[in-house]
């Protein structure tokens, strides 16, 4: 199931980067956060990992996700290393006009067959939801 | 009398031949994420599940979960606290839970056993917080399932506490895990303890209880033994913080005292939230 959502922030991408980047601001800006906890020392980079759960229906689904692509001001995905398999990605572009598009993309794959699909679906709301709350959170930290 | 005093040794002998020995590698961490997006649907939709404070439970090494249930023999909140446990902390940590000999024992019921579900006897208990593992025990069995509807929010484990020791043999934590709502998936009428009695099956099979409840679509039921539909009540659950087990914590009574506390105040204020019996 593939979930995406965009936003245009008023803001250069330097300065959304800033806080998409940070770790610490996740517990800010990213909706229905039941869990996020480092996994690994340092800063983010590819490579780091952390532990995040979203309340999503009755319980907290998520798992230990493993940063796949750092490009600066440009590009942040993960991938999910233990729970639901899970994708994410923060695309992050110029209009032109001195604002920024910023594209949040979650694809997820329950285990479980049939019941596993239909789960999928009926998450997929209100995944959608959280998304759209994430990007409004995004755009209320970092336009000045 | 000699004769009746055998068949019953003997019929005690079948049921627990019949109860399988606890073997913790059954449980099988790829059967049960294939079955926690159907019991998420049943969780989330059906049963409406709000599952708070999971990390207050330790984040690794053995733990006591000791909670309150409701619900006859299909009690809800405890196939939502296994979702809600193996979703929060994966499920690759070692996670077992204490069942009544009948329900291990019981046709179609074998696949309890790859959830990590083993007979309920300090022997199995230990063996499972041993091998490092979190073990939910509910101490009330099934005397507290069966307790009439409007006592549903009393925690009465009928004075068993045999859970205090098996946390201090174990030394480990014993975390609350407090619920409300199952007692209303039916109408439970009564414990049927004097039924048990007469019809001895207190002796034979180590049931307490043959409840008396109405319950869809049979009506009035006797026994709970056959299948029925529950009411789609909503379940919440409440973790809360570990109680220590250490000596400098008391005796066994002061702990459980503490145990049971705590449970009934996480109850009285799930309780509080629910402005009507059933919808929540």
């Amino acid at each position: 199931m593939r979930v995406q959502r965009h936003c245009v922030i008023d803001a250069d991408r330097d300065t959304v980067w800033k806080a998409v980047s940070d770790p610490d601001c996740y517990p800010e800006f990213m909706a229905s956060l039941e869990r996020w906890e480092h996994v690994t020392e340092g800063p983010a980079d590819k490579g780091a990992r952390y532990t995040v759960h979203w309340k999503i229906g009755s319980v907290p689904i998520g798992g230990v996700v493993e940063v796949s692509e750092f490009d600066p001001a440009h590009d942040l995905a993960w991938i999910g290393v233990s729970g639901v398999s899970l994708r994410g990605r923060f695309r992050i572009r110029d209009t032109g006009d001195g604002r920024t598009k910023v594209v949040f993309r979650l694809a997820y794959e329950s285990a479980g067959n049939l019941l596993g699909i239909i789960a999928d679906r009926v998450a997929a709301r209100q995944v959608g939801r959280n998304m759209t709350q994430t990007l409004k959170n995004l755009k209320k930290l970092v336009e000045p | 009398m000699a004769g009746i005093a055998d068949v019953l040794d003997w019929a005690k002998q079948q049921v627990a031949s019949r109860v399988p020995k606890a073997d913790l590698d059954q449980r099988d961490p790829d059967y049960i994420r294939e079955q926690l997006p159907g019991l998420w649907l049943l969780a989330s939709l059906y049963f409406r599940a709000d599952v708070r404070g999971l990390d207050r439970i330790p984040r690794e090494g053995p733990v006591l979960l000791v909670g309150n249930h409701s619900g006859g023999n299909l009690p809800p909140d405890t196939f939502v606290f296994t979702l809600a446990f193996c979703s929060y902390f994966g499920v690759e940590r070692p996670f077992y839970q204490l069942a009544h000999n009948l329900v291990v024992s019981m046709p179609g019921l074998g696949s309890l056993r790859k959830f990590g579900t083993v007979a309920a006897n300090h022997e199995n208990a230990m063996l499972a917080l041993q091998s490092g593992g979190a073990l939910l025990v509910y101490p009330g069995g099934d005397y507290e399932v069966f307790r009439p509807s409007w006592e549903r929010h009393e925690v009465d484990f009928g004075g068993r506490k045999g859970y205090v020791r098996l946390a201090r043999d174990a030394g480990v934590p014993i975390v609350p895990i407090a619920s409300v709502g199952g007692q209303e998936a039916a109408l439970f009428l009564d414990r049927g303890q004097w039924l048990a009695k007469l019809l001895m099956v207190d002796k034979l099979a180590r049931l307490k209880s043959v409840p008396i409840l109405l319950a869809p679509p049979w009506g009035l039921v006797v026994s709970d033994m056959v299948p029925r539909l529950p009411l789609p009540t909503k379940i919440a659950i409440e973790v809360q913080e570990p109680i220590d087990v250490s000596v400098e914590a008391g005796d066994d009574d002061v702990v459980h005292k503490q145990v049971m506390e705590s449970l009934q105040a996480g109850v009285d204020r799930l309780a509080a939230e629910r402005r009507f019996p059933v919808i929540g």
